[in-house]
């Protein structure tokens, strides 16, 4: 869900860990387990690898230890904010095939909102999947492809371009998203390219608050966890 | 509400060249090239440990201290010109 799948829809990282979005049930569990045991791969933090923990959105981290994978990092999470439940993601993924092996990824509007997180660098990543599936597309819009450019895209021409187009669907979805007031309501390109810095600081200030008792949850776990018990299943 | 534009915009007139050279790549094309760059990373030497991400939320210093000395060395500068 990270990295690769935003090299795929248009933005450019180069992530060196590999993140996996998974259904948290335990034939499941037990299934990553084998993966992740065939590439050596040890937990290198809290909190340990159980249902539990990923059904109430921690991640768990691994490093591989595989001659192939050395140093690799792996994580694990089955909850995101603001992100549908798991049978929905994989009901709308996008699957890919390289190399005779087929990769699953999270759909772009999932990866959009998986990214809205606190940290900086994913903003200009969202900025960047958008603008590129906006030129991908935009001369066979669908209507889809219309309200996710409303509801998402982040870049003040592009946005003013698609509002110019297709005024009715911007009126109706106008009440849901304060920049397309602000378009709808002649703002300036001052007035735009603040509604989006607020709407960032809005999403990243949500993230903060999300993650609070979950890094509460974490500080208590590092306490009571020995460094040489984090390096186990 | 501002006027239908007359003129359609392109990738050129919101980001810089390489950008947009990118932008009109197909999906896979932009995996292909990924993959060349890995190549290239992993041949020059390059690490798969990642760096810190000192703004996620789960970062844990005492996590990144104990990595370093685990895996293959990452790329070093030996040389960098200008500033």
């Amino acid at each position: 869900m990270g990295g690769q799948a935003c090299v795929f829809y248009g933005a450019a990282e180069f992530s060196r860990d590999t993140d996996f979005a998974i259904l948290a049930e335990t034939e499941n569990l037990a299934r990553l387990q084998n993966a992740l045991d065939e590439l050596q791969a040890i937990r290198i933090a809290v909190p340990p690898f159980e249902q539990d923990f990923l059904r109430r959105g921690h991640a768990v981290h691994f490093r591989c230890a595989h001659p192939e994978a050395a140093g690799l990092r792996v994580d694990v999470m089955s909850v995101m904010r603001g992100v549908d439940d798991f049978p929905l993601l994989w009901e709308r993924r996008t699957t890919v095939e390289s190399e005779g092996e087929s990769y699953d990824l999270l759909s772009l509007p999932d990866l959009v909102r998986a990214k809205k997180t606190q940290r900086d660098k994913d903003w200009p990543m969202i900025r960047r999947l958008i603008e590129a599936h906006y030129f991908e597309f935009s001369e066979q819009a669908s209507a889809t492809h219309v309200e996710f450019w409303l509801r998402e895209l982040r870049t003040p021409l592009l946005l003013t371009e698609i509002v110019a187009l297709h005024p009715i669907r911007a009126q109706a979805l106008r009440s849901e998203r304060r920049v397309l007031d602000a378009l709808l309501g002649h703002a300036d390109d001052h007035m735009l390219e603040n509604a989006l810095r607020e709407e960032e600081q809005q999403e990243r200030e949500a993230d903060r608050i999300y993650w609070q008792p979950l890094k509460s949850e974490l500080e208590g776990l590092r306490r009571q966890t020995p460094r040489r018990d984090v390096n186990a299943r | 509400m501002r006027s239908e534009p007359s003129r359609r915009i392109q990738p050129e007139d919101v980001c810089e060249a390489e950008w947009a050279e990118w932008y009109r790549l197909t999906p896979a094309q932009r995996w292909q090239e990924s993959q060349k760059l890995w190549a290239t990373y992993l041949a020059l030497g390059g690490s798969l440990d990642s760096e810190p991400d000192t703004q996620s939320p789960f970062f844990d210093a005492r996590e990144w201290r104990a990595g370093l000395a685990h895996g293959r060395s990452g790329l070093r500068v030996l040389r960098r010109g200008g500033v």
